[in-house]
């Protein structure tokens, strides 16, 4: 974020949208054009120098984050010669689509992707409702066991039944070939828990109590009060949920015996370990040869590409709840 | 959410297997019985040549394997001729191809396994034997005519042998094979043979001889850039060019277990990495690289990049097996004349001896666990029954492999008229259809047919450049068939912590060698390293696991 002003700097003295922002720093009544004098203090040659190399670091960092991500995306759409003798940086080279045409052309893919939908959908809907009222109750230093509480949602951080034990409950419940199977036994993430807990527990006090001398009762002002006001953390937990439901494959892969019920990471996983340890595929060499060298990069942007999507509507949240504890600090 | 790392997971399955041991503790196994409640939809008399069909209709639960080759299609006619023939259909779990391991590993100790669980390799069983969730056959083969009388028609008794516990028995049916199939071998471009002239090499130093010409006319390239490097690396290539030198590296170096190399002169097991022979074998290939045969990425480079070196005529010679070929042959395209084939297995020292060990016999293909619940079924007779037809008479695999006759094919494999359907096509013996066997009907699908049975069945299966390698290796003789050692539960966890270290010492120290960044002069050093890591006690206890046996069911 610092970074912005920096790098915007040189276009400062000439264009409008420059002034406007001159304007809002203060100078509202000065004419639009009337740049750089007193736009603000003039910065010590030490703070320039602490800029200059702040916006350099700074865009270094999102470089390094970047590339990798501008990289696979070059990959997914380039030809396997070029994959092959590593020449791909930035920009599809030999521009193919054979891999994404194998992959979208299979209605199983469809299926798949819909019931990745469906079940990320449900299991954080699931997740963010009993968490969220398990942190609201945990918030409050008053609640009679509330140590045990807490003490049980930790004891699940450190030890778990394993896999088998966690099979064979599965099972016996009867929601294998089940959404249950996916939603239920993370619905509750104890680190999402416990940050929302510490979100609660520094809410105001008087709030919740002037609700209640109007007359509101626990679950009218946890609706009506406290949610209203906990908007970033809950954005922030409905992503972090809704990011491990959408990657996660494993619990798909175990509970669900029949493939029209699998998620698309679990279509994807199985192809690229297909074609990258064995040759049977029924395809032509070169087709074979292609998917082979880029169905990882076609996998991660089919895969990657619809939830980030999904960061830009909660990205306001974000910066509303930062902005939030800063005026009111 | 929770993503069980891989430790967690044997974690869990550790102790999932030890629950089901003490609880198998308290019932000791008894006799086998097979009684009369067992008999429902069996048939009366079943024997060779009996089509299996069972008196009335039976659904079992199977582990059915997904290959994304050709997925899971519930409506296969497979699925619709084997009702009509056998009476049996499938109550299948669906698993994907890539982790098939892991959720038969989870079903099986949670105590909730299928009855028939296929795609089993041997030593896959080994994990599940403590818990008592698999049916020790061995118990039960008097139920299954076909299997027995192939097991006695092609000597087979003593490669069963491997696969008996240290209780004696065996829990899982493997797929047969009447003779040792040797499918590995090296490639090489075959129009640059002709080129230079050189004739087709037989013996290793003909292929260095061979590599040394076309290094001469192509100084700057490496003849052989190998694939095949995950997880074993040079695992083809090492694994040949040390069974021609009567040693165990690469892929056969599990063979029987953690370096554990059968020594049949001498009667006892020895460890691999620190034979005389495993020395003359590395000292070979090191002279190779010295000469510039052999690239420096050889043994390291993923199986796509040593590919693209072959396909843009930067290398010619690589590791092969009868699918590779043909698909290599097609990415050559690109190079115009480029051909490429199977050289027959290059001899070494020890002659005309296959690297295949004749274990391979049972163990190329994939075997089949059956449940232990299954034998509280009243169906227990007929299961068996089913298996044995569908899995090892001649009539079963023909079906499994090849279809119906008159709808996926015609003619007869007996008297060599056997030839798909015009509109049907696998692995391009019948590049006009338009049909895919596997894909649109279900048959040769891996969970049902491996490469298993009859010489003559598997050569149904070859195109005639492949049968004219066949033809070439069926007379030569294969390596001793290392006998049973089974091992207790402690000593195969012990063995296992030592044989992972010491293969990966030997593993790395050995591409050190090859790649001259160890002199060879340190080889004593190298020795006593595997010494300190406990080389010896690892084969003593192998040994000492034999002679037990031994003395016990000989």
């Amino acid at each position: 974020m610092v970074s912005k002003p920096v790098v915007s700097k040189p276009a400062v003295t000439e264009s409008a949208p420059a002034s406007t922002r001159q304007g809002a720093d203060g100078q509202a009544g000065q004419p639009k054009r009337k740049p750089r004098t007193r736009a603000w203090p003039r910065p010590t040659r030490g703070y320039r120098v602490f800029q200059v190399i702040n916006a350099i670091i700074l865009t270094l960092v999102v470089i390094a984050v970047l590339f990798p991500f501008l990289n696979v995306l070059a990959q997914s759409f380039s030809a396997e010669r070029f994959i092959d003798a590593g020449q791909i940086t930035l920009w599809p080279r030999g521009f193919n689509l054979t891999t994404y045409g194998h992959v979208l052309s299979d209605p199983l893919f469809w299926n798949n992707y819909r019931n990745t939908v469906f079940y990320t959908v449900v299991a954080t809907a699931v997740a963010m409702t009993v968490t969220t009222c398990y942190a609201y109750v945990l918030s409050k230093k008053y609640l009679r066991g509330r140590k045990l509480l807490i003490g049980i949602a930790l004891f699940t951080m450190f030890f778990n039944g394993g896999i088998i034990p966690n099979y064979v409950l599965v099972s016996y419940l009867h929601m294998r070939d089940t959404v249950w199977a996916i939603a239920l036994p993370n619905a509750i993430n104890v680190f999402n828990l416990l940050v929302m807990k510490s979100f609660f527990e520094n809410m105001p006090a008087e709030l919740e109590e002037a609700a209640a001398v109007d007359g509101m009762d626990t679950y009218r002002i946890l609706w009506r009060i406290v949610l209203p006001l906990s908007k970033a953390v809950i954005a922030t937990m409905t992503l972090f949920y809704a990011v491990a439901f959408w990657n996660s494959w494993f619990a798909a892969f175990l509970y669900m015996d029949n493939q029209g019920l699998f998620t698309v990471t679990v279509y994807l996983r199985n192809i690229i370990d297909s074609v990258t340890s064995v040759s049977n595929i029924q395809q032509s060499a070169g087709t074979q040869v292609q998917i082979a060298a880029n169905i990882q990069a076609v996998a991660v942007v089919l895969v990657a590409v619809p939830i980030l999507f999904i960061y830009p509507f909660i990205q306001r949240y974000f910066v509303s709840g930062v902005m939030l504890g800063a005026v009111k600090g | 959410m929770h993503q069980p790392s891989r430790r967690q997971f044997l974690a869990g399955a550790g102790a999932g297997a030890a629950a089901l041991a003490l609880a198998a503790c308290s019932n000791p196994p008894s006799t086998p019985s097979v009684s009369s409640k067992n008999q429902v939809g069996a048939m009366k008399t079943y024997d060779v040549g009996t089509q299996f069909k069972a008196t009335e209709p039976l659904t079992f639960s199977i582990a059915m394997l997904s290959n994304p080759a050709y997925p899971y299609n519930a409506n296969w006619p497979f699925f619709k001729y084997l009702k009509q023939m056998t009476n049996v259909s499938f109550n299948p779990t669906v698993i994907p191809y890539a982790d098939y391991a892991t959720k038969t590993a989870t079903m099986i100790n949670a105590g909730q396994a299928p009855m028939i669980i296929p795609k089993t390799y041997p030593g896959g069983e080994d994990e599940f034997v403590a818990g008592g969730a698999i049916l020790p056959v061995s118990d039960y083969v008097d139920l299954m005519p076909n299997f027995q009388q192939k097991v006695a028609e092609w000597n087979l008794q003593s490669n069963l042998d491997t696969l008996r516990q240290s209780d004696g028995k065996f829990y899982l049916l493997p797929s047969l094979l009447q003779s040792v199939w040797q499918d590995y071998t090296l490639g090489v471009r075959t129009d640059i043979l002709d080129k230079l002239g050189i004739p087709t090499p037989t013996t290793w130093t003909g292929v260095q001889s061979m590599m040394l010409a076309m290094k001469k006319e192509y100084p700057d390239k490496y003849p052989l850039s190998d694939r095949w490097n995950q997880p074993t690396p040079g695992g083809n290539f090492l694994n040949i060019l040390s069974a021609a030198y009567g040693t165990a590296a690469g892929w056969g170096y599990q063979d029987p277990g953690n370096g554990a190399y059968w020594d049949a002169s001498s009667g006892s097991f020895v460890f691999a990495g620190s034979m005389p022979q495993y020395k003359a074998m590395v000292t070979f290939a090191n002279e190779m690289y010295n000469q510039g045969l052999i690239d420096p990425e050889s043994f390291t480079q993923a199986d796509a990049i040593a590919l693209q070196k072959l396909t843009s005529g930067k290398s010619f010679v690589i590791s092969e097996n009868a699918q590779y070929v043909v698909t290599d042959q097609q990415a050559l395209a690109a190079i115009p004349g480029a051909t490429i084939a199977k050289l027959p297995l290059p001899q070494g020292p020890l002659g005309k001896k296959l690297a295949e060990n004749a274990s391979n016999r049972i163990s190329s293909g994939g075997g089949v666990m059956v449940s232990s619940k299954a034998l509280n079924s009243p169906n227990f007779t007929a299961l068996m029954q089913f298996l044995d037809w569908l899995y090892y008479s001649d009539a079963g695999q023909m079906f499994a492999k090849w279809g119906v006759q008159g709808v996926t094919y015609t003619g007869s494999v007996a008297d060599g008229t056997f030839k798909l359907e015009p509109d049907v096509d696998w692995g391009g013996l019948n590049p006009a259809g338009k049909k895919l066997l596997d894909v649109d009907y279900g048959f040769f699908n891996g969970v049902f047919v491996t490469y298993t049975g009859s010489t003559q069945l598997l050569d149904t299966q070859f195109p005639p450049a492949e049968l004219a390698f066949q033809k070439t290796m069926s007379s030569w003789a294969t390596s001793p068939l290392p006998p049973p050692a089974p091992l207790t539960t402690e000593q195969n966890q012990q063995v296992t912590l030592t044989g992972t270290t010491l293969m990966d010492t030997v593993q790395s120290q050995t591409l050190q060698f090859i790649l001259g960044k160890r002199p060879l002069s340190q080889w004593d050093s190298y020795v006593s390293e595997l010494e300190t890591q406990g080389a010896s006690k690892l084969v003593s206890t192998y040994n000492q696991a034999y002679s037990t046996y031994k003395t016990k069911y000989a």
